[in-house]
């Protein structure tokens, strides 16, 4: 391995694309090397640069008019069997290479505007109607359940499912806030939100809900700076919840992110007595890709009384 | 992997019902899908219009194509080609054009900025952090524009969307290594035009 490798493969390196023995050996020689530090360092820099621009999150809105957009032309195709799939079709390609979008906006407008007359047609034959109806402008509907039609009368029951943008405000302390916390917590794309989620969960380490979503955060956050978050909750249950404790332990031995195995590192020293952990510092004193690791589990494991 | 068994498993049941006519395995296969592809093409196209164009074609085509599918690779990988091959169309068609960064709308058609999206909005930001952030962001998205719609798709599908450069190259029928050799291109070209940021 020499410089240029190490060049030509950080970009690599960096995006854990590397195999394990090509990984070991680029950080020996990266912690020899100044100038490839340098150049490791640099593109670590490039990386932060270039997550200035965010990946957008997709609004419950857009997906909902896009599902809708495309149930409304599914009904307008056919799949392509048997012997057709073999046949160029121009007027098909003519209408997905220039039609499309015109096509999709006639329909929608047409569901649309449908949709309002059937809503009149409902409003003016005296039916009873939900109280939740006059929302439905303003939300996106996200997909149509069931459709009953009631004989003889020509009234229509229509089900649906509706996403409507809301904002809410209240205590930490409050059930529902913490539940939108813990859904933020596990499923949103974006970040910055589960991060600043996970910080004010921070403070409620004492439910076991909001515990469990700290490990799930620990263990499964693709963002090491969200799991650091919740590692740093969860470092004072090491000693008397076993679940922390091996969640701490998989991130010990698994995360692909050094801080992060430092973090477990030092959680996990309250409780060096236990023979698991005293495993996993075996393992990484050895076999750890990071020197830091390795010297601290050899410093803990020093530190631990001798067992015959 | 272990951990994916029970969606493959249900893919594959999903794609057999949609293969024999049935509209609802395949909406159920698609809602599995779409928030991906429809997160992938709302940052490559910076539109929220493409976006949707994109969406809506990629699912088209598969449903109509359906049939072809003969389970040799998995549904994610094919729906991916499917959608890389679109967004390829479409950037190539930008860059014929020569189309400056796209106008966006939003739903309620009011234009707004992609940089926007940039912006440092939690508390204690200052303006002028504010002010640097949305001019490289600028720099950034004019930089992305200058790669060719190889470099770019790859770029994004690592970069941006954290997929394996294994997949990448599945979904762009070439090979692991020209991926990797893409993505060192697009990497070099990106850190040139951004050197006097840093």
């Amino acid at each position: 391995m020499n410089c240029e490798w190490v060049r030509q493969n950080v970009a690599l390196y960096l995006y854990g694309e590397l195999p394990d023995d090509q990984r070991h050996e680029f950080e020996q020689h990266a912690n020899r090397c100044d100038a490839c530090a340098a150049e490791v360092a640099e593109m670590r820099n490039f990386h932060e640069q270039m997550s200035v621009l965010p990946v957008a999150e997709v609004s419950p809105s857009l997906l909902a008019a896009a599902r809708m957009q495309l149930q409304e032309a599914l009904e307008t195709v056919e799949q392509v069997r048997g012997w057709r799939r073999f046949v160029f079709d121009p007027m098909n390609y003519l209408r997905s290479a220039r039609f499309s979008p015109a096509l999709a906006a006639a329909l929608l407008i047409v569901g649309f505007a449908g949709g309002v007359g059937t809503t009149y047609q409902i409003a003016r034959n005296g039916m009873i109607v939900s109280p939740e109806r006059h929302a439905t402008a303003e939300a996106s509907i996200a997909g149509v359940r069931n459709i009953i039609q009631e004989p003889g009368s020509g009234n229509v029951k229509i089900q649906y499912d509706r996403m409507l943008p809301e904002t809410v405000q209240g205590s930490i302390n409050d059930p529902n806030i913490q539940n939108l916390l813990i859904m933020a917590a596990r499923s949103n794309y974006n970040s910055g939100v589960r991060m600043d989620s996970v910080d004010l969960l921070k403070q409620k380490p004492d439910d076991a809900r909001v515990r469990e979503s700290l490990i799930f955060s620990l263990r499964y956050d693709s963002n090491p700076g969200v799991r650091l978050k919740a590692l740093e909750a969860l470092g004072g249950y090491v000693k008397q919840d076993i679940r922390v404790r091996n969640a701490m332990l998989e991130a010990l031995l698994n995360d692909n992110n050094p801080g992060v195995r430092a973090g477990a590192l030092r959680a996990l020293e309250q409780v060096r007595g236990d023979t698991s952990v005293r495993q996993a510092l075996q393992l990484l004193a050895k076999e750890d890709p990071n020197e830091y690791i390795r010297n601290e589990s050899r410093r803990v494991l020093a530190s631990m009384p001798q067992i015959d | 992997m272990v951990g994916q068994s029970p969606n493959r498993i249900n893919d594959a049941d999903l794609i057999r019902e949609a293969q024999h006519g049935n509209r609802a395995a395949f909406e159920e296969l698609v809602r599995q899908y779409d928030q991906a592809v429809l997160r992938l093409a709302l940052h490559l196209t910076g539109s929220e219009q493409d976006a949707r164009d994109v969406y809506q074609d990629a699912f088209l085509k598969a449903y109509r194509n359906l049939g072809s599918f003969r389970f040799e690779c998995s549904f994610y990988t094919w729906i991916y080609r499917i959608v890389t091959n679109l967004c390829l169309d479409h950037l190539r068609r930008r860059q014929v054009r020569k189309e400056d960064a796209p106008v966006v709308y939003d739903e309620n058609g009011v234009e707004f900025s992609i940089i926007d999206q940039v912006a440092d909005t939690r508390s204690g930001a200052s303006p002028e952090r504010d002010l640097m952030r949305r001019e490289l962001g600028a720099r950034i998205a004019r930089a992305l524009q200058k790669l060719t719609p190889r470099e770019r798709m790859v770029f994004e599908m690592k970069h941006y969307q954290g997929l394996k450069l294994r997949t990448i190259g599945e979904a762009l029928n070439t090979t692991e290594e020209t991926a990797k050799n893409t993505l060192f291109r697009a990497t070099q070209k990106l850190r040139a035009a951004l050197a006097d940021m840093r």
